[in-house]
């Protein structure tokens, strides 16, 4: 009975987590475009697992070859790590899928909501869960 | 010279009959004195409130501008926001950080509230001081606590006008004026309402209510400028 108690806990905790939104030292909406999502796959090059923001690269291959490092930004690493997140949840050469919102600067630089590993499991990066506009719904409640 | 003597008996009789009785009715504070009031309730712990972005949201309309207040507000932008210099949170915003929580650590002079939101921290006095007179505004203001039963009545004052009240940029002056009422409803939650009282921003006082609740978890590193990259991408939310 414990254990089922638990795990009711629990999977409440997870869904709290996937809707949450994040609680940063900026808004969303002063660096991110919430209209301009973006789902991108690649290979991971460095984890910097570090506050306020937890920060992943990513080498993306585009249709003509070309090789583009996009920068990910993420929820800081106190709250996610209280997600399940560990500082080696990403390691470079991991394959990786990242959904999220471009930058409004154009930069290669993205917030990144979700992240699915090799193995299928998807990872809510602390910016929403795995609705792209999440982060974007948390940065709404602020002043647009 | 007898009836002198005789007075003077009289005198001594009455006070020995009732001194016990004047030395048994100061209250507290007497060696074990059965009237002694009950502790405070115990708050310690590790809490957090919602997320407030929009302090207006929660009000249910905009807080009541004076005309200078409104000004600002209409000119405020996300960009300008304390936080994203990594300045400190400030008291109120500070509760309302969400999933970043606190911990309060309570004495029997001191009521203190630890941010993990940058590791900043308040201290609340509760030994029965007062503000003292033209303090130098700081980043969490002076602050001084008084129980009422169930509740801890916080007056806090002399406050950096730099932190703002959420994330859309309702500001405040120096003179703002925090009341904030920690009601202990049961062991895992206080119900935090706290008042606004600015006469430069707000024409009249006006208070929001949160629940508090209390969080498995301990409260974490955090250091803002460890690996700060966002201020060179920050764009302005408003043409």
């Amino acid at each position: 009975m414990k254990t089922l108690s638990s795990a009711v806990l629990g999977f409440g905790f997870f869904l709290l987590s996937m809707c949450t939104p994040v609680f940063a030292h900026h808004g969303f909406a002063v660096e991110f475009d919430q209209n301009n999502p973006l789902t991108l796959s690649g290979v991971v090059t460095k984890m910097e697992f570090e506050n306020p923001h937890i920060y992943f690269y990513v080498d993306v291959k585009g249709k003509d070859g070309k090789v583009t490092n996009w920068a990910f930004e993420g929820g800081p690493p106190n709250v996610i790590y209280r997600r399940g997140w560990r500082k080696d949840t990403l390691k470079p050469g991991d394959v990786v899928t990242v959904k999220g919102f471009r930058a409004k600067d154009g930069s290669h630089l993205g917030a990144c909501s979700t992240v699915t590993l090799a193995d299928g499991r998807q990872m809510d990066a602390g910016s929403g869960g795995v609705s792209q506009n999440s982060y974007g719904a948390g940065a709404a409640d602020g002043k647009k | 010279m007898k009836n002198d003597f005789r007075a003077s008996l009289v005198c001594t009789a009455i006070m020995l009959v009732v001194s016990p009785f004047l030395f048994s009715c100061g209250g507290r504070g007497a060696s074990g004195n059965p009237q002694a009031a009950a502790p405070p309730p115990d708050l310690n712990g590790i809490w957090s409130a919602p997320f407030t972005p929009d302090i207006s949201k929660t009000l249910g309309h905009q807080p009541p501008f004076t005309e200078y207040g409104a000004a600002r507000f209409a000119k405020e932008d996300e960009i300008d926001d304390p936080l994203t210099k990594c300045l400190p949170i400030g008291p109120a915003r500070g509760i309302q950080a969400g999933i970043m929580p606190f911990q309060i650590v309570e004495t029997p002079s001191v009521f203190t509230i630890l941010f993990e939101n940058q590791h900043t921290f308040r201290i609340i006095h509760t030994d029965g001081r007062s503000h003292p007179k033209d303090a130098d505004p700081t980043w969490f203001g002076d602050s001084i606590g008084k129980w009422e039963g169930d509740t801890l009545v916080v007056d806090t004052v002399g406050l950096d006008d730099r932190t703002w009240l959420d994330t859309a940029g309702h500001e405040h002056s120096d003179q703002l004026h925090l009341l904030e009422r920690f009601q202990k409803m049961d062991n895992d939650n206080i119900k935090w309402t706290v008042t606004f009282e600015d006469p430069k921003y707000f024409t009249e006082p006006w208070s929001i209510t949160l629940p508090i609740k209390r969080q498995n978890t301990e409260i974490m590193s955090y250091s803002c400028e460890e690996n700060e990259k966002d201020r060179a991408h920050l764009r302005r939310t408003k043409k």
